[in-house]
């Protein structure tokens, strides 16, 4: 009933968008965006709409598409499940944002399930040697281009072999695409245990004892795919920032706060 | 009236002396006469708000009867002004909390999503004529030392020095840091990012110098304003070595469709001209539980907050295993915000 409801909605919205989008003319004096993204553009998005106590579930930033201001923090979670906690948090409602349904956007996750990776007929490699497949480019852009663990990672080091809806950890059991730390923490320890205990990575909703507290997932932050972002060797995609703040009156550029370490860039200011 | 006068502003070069003085005796006479709108006919409701509201006392004073009286006031006069209804919450500081804040600059990308997350919670006033915001995030470049450049040529021009100032053109930055950068992407290969605000100071030297005692700290370790007895004196702005006071020097514009209705009294309720405000850890959030706007934006997860006094929170975890440090300790302020590095 309710995802049948939901679905008309979001087809409203995809109508609504493609009118919005014949329109190009009035670019300028387009409306709030209605969707945005938390922390990875293109594999964090949410949709803008009214919570059921009057405000908005989010605010998105006109010039970035970032989510500015949560009003719903755990709109659309799910209870995180079992995770060792340590000291006395083991009672607090942990909550997680379920990754499948992101990942699953173009339904591209079901298709597979159902169709080849369903179990019975399964193209399983014989060679097990960490390179790249040249396959499914269509949901993994970067699939050719792995750039994690230095070459000696591959697909199948993560991936379930048969069933492609899970993940897999080191022992071979399958873990959940929602709860991706039971196999990134298996290698990346230190991390983990940073995240368990609330210094790494990133939660939302109530800072106090025993409060309800939205955790936010590995993939959420990072793309498993590519870990070292070119030669910046960060975690973290680039993302456009916000707008800096408005020049003091009277000044007409921020020329004098330029300063380059070194005289020949200095000189060129000048 | 007010056209009149923000034309003159505007074309200040032409005003003489006499200009002025002329402008002043309109002022002079609007002035009394809006007093005298006062007194001969208390009626209209926001006349009568304001004119309670001049002369109630320092909040810290009243007691609980006359802080719920000047609660309700601001909350009629703000729903009548945004057209929406505007709560204004006086939610006491909680017993057994000092609130502490953390900030891993390793992890920060200089993405100014707390700055406007912070606008867009606080209700500060925004726009082009006047813009406050209460985080500045400073983009700091990579420093690659060569002992040669250093003796071929010195140390790079304005490195570290005040840029400009005089009568005629505003003072620069003073420290090495640039506020005003704007890359299409951040963070840069060739940067690190350094976000300031208000320290909530053990020790805070603005309430050391505010004149009216206006501003003070809380038990829970907030350093507050009450707005309504602020005289606009500026000496906390001057006093505040972390540079996170903000002044009101005109009507803060605040569009009706952009309030956040949510509003506490000491926090981020409408401002008027002439009062200083500051970050107050979302006093309004932080009182009933709620992580504060700018942690629960960041992209990265670089800020955390918590309780000081309980040693199984988040706060105490990253100060007892993380490398931390406090900016310009050696001041003696006590600031509640700490820096730290994986």
């Amino acid at each position: 009933m309710m995802t049948s409801y939901r679905n008309y909605l979001s087809i409203m919205g995809l109508c609504l968008l493609a009118i919005l989008s014949i329109k190009p003319a009035l670019g300028a004096e387009l409306p709030q965006n209605s969707e945005c993204f938390e922390s990875r553009d293109g594999m964090s998005q949410v949709n803008v709409h009214d919570t059921a106590t009057g405000v908005v579930n989010v605010k998105c930033s006109p010039d970035t598409g970032g989510v500015l201001w949560w009003g719903d923090p755990f709109e659309g979670t799910i209870p995180m499940g079992d995770m060792e906690v340590e000291a006395d948090y083991w009672h607090e409602e942990a909550v997680v944002k379920p990754r499948e349904p992101q990942i699953d956007r173009n339904k591209m996750l079901t298709i597979c399930g159902m169709a080849c990776h369903n179990g019975v007929y399964v193209p399983i490699p014989y060679n097990k040697d960490p390179r790249p497949l040249k396959m499914h480019l269509d949901i993994i852009p970067d699939a050719m281009n792995l750039k994690h663990g230095k070459g000696s990672v591959w697909c199948l080091d993560c991936h379930h072999l048969v069933d492609r809806t899970k993940l897999i950890d080191n022992f071979g059991y399958s873990v959940s695409f929602n709860q991706p730390q039971k196999l990134c923490g298996k290698c990346h320890g230190q991390v983990y245990r940073s995240w368990r205990d609330g210094i790494h990575g990133k939660r939302i909703g109530m800072w106090d004892k025993g409060g309800k507290k939205r955790w936010w997932v590995c993939t959420e932050c990072h793309n498993p795919h590519d870990v070292e972002q070119g030669d910046r060797n960060s975690g973290y995609a680039q993302l456009a920032p916000e707008p800096a703040p408005n020049l003091p009156k009277g000044m007409t550029n921020a020329d004098h706060e330029r300063m380059h370490h070194g005289p020949s860039k200095s000189e060129s200011l000048h | 009236m007010p056209n009149q006068e923000k034309s003159k502003e505007k074309d200040s070069k032409l005003t003489t002396r006499r200009d002025f003085l002329r402008g002043a005796g309109n002022y002079t006479v609007a002035s009394l006469s809006g007093a005298a709108m006062l007194l001969s006919n208390p009626k209209p409701a926001k006349a009568n708000v304001t004119w309670a509201e001049h002369f109630q006392k320092n909040y810290r004073l009243m007691t609980e009867e006359e802080k719920q009286e000047a609660i309700e006031r601001l909350e009629t006069r703000y729903s009548e002004e945004y057209g929406q209804k505007v709560t204004v919450d006086g939610t006491p500081s909680i017993d057994g909390v000092l609130f502490g804040y953390a900030l891993n600059i390793q992890k920060c990308i200089g993405c100014r999503r707390c700055v406007k997350a912070c606008v867009a919670e606080n209700n500060q006033s925004r726009g082009d004529e006047q813009q406050i915001e209460w985080i500045r995030v400073l983009r700091m470049e990579k420093g690659n030392f060569s002992a040669e450049d250093r003796d071929q040529h010195g140390y790079p021009e304005s490195f570290g020095v005040q840029v400009g100032g005089n009568a005629y053109k505003p003072a620069g930055v003073v420290l090495e840091g640039q506020h005003y950068y704007e890359p299409d992407q951040v963070p840069e290969k060739d940067a690190f990012y350094f976000p300031m605000q208000c320290m909530q100071c053990e020790k805070p030297p603005c309430v050391k110098v505010c004149p009216v005692r206006t501003t003070y700290r809380d038990p829970d370790g907030i350093v507050v304003v009450d707005y309504n007895w602020c005289i606009g004196c500026r000496m906390c702005i001057g006093a505040c070595p972390y540079w996170a006071r903000r002044f009101n020097w005109g009507e803060p514009n605040l569009p009706k469709e952009e309030l956040n209705p949510h509003t506490h009294y000491l926090g981020n309720r409408p401002r008027m001209k002439g009062v200083v405000e500051k970050c107050t850890y979302c006093v309004q959030r932080t009182r009933k539980g709620r992580w504060t706007a700018c942690v629960e934006v960041c992209p990265v997860g670089a800020r955390k907050f918590g309780n000081l006094l309980d040693p199984n929170s988040e706060i105490r975890k990253v100060l007892a295993k993380k490398k931390v440090f406090r900016l310009r300790a050696d001041l003696n302020t006590y600031p509640k915000f700490f820096y730290f590095m994986d």
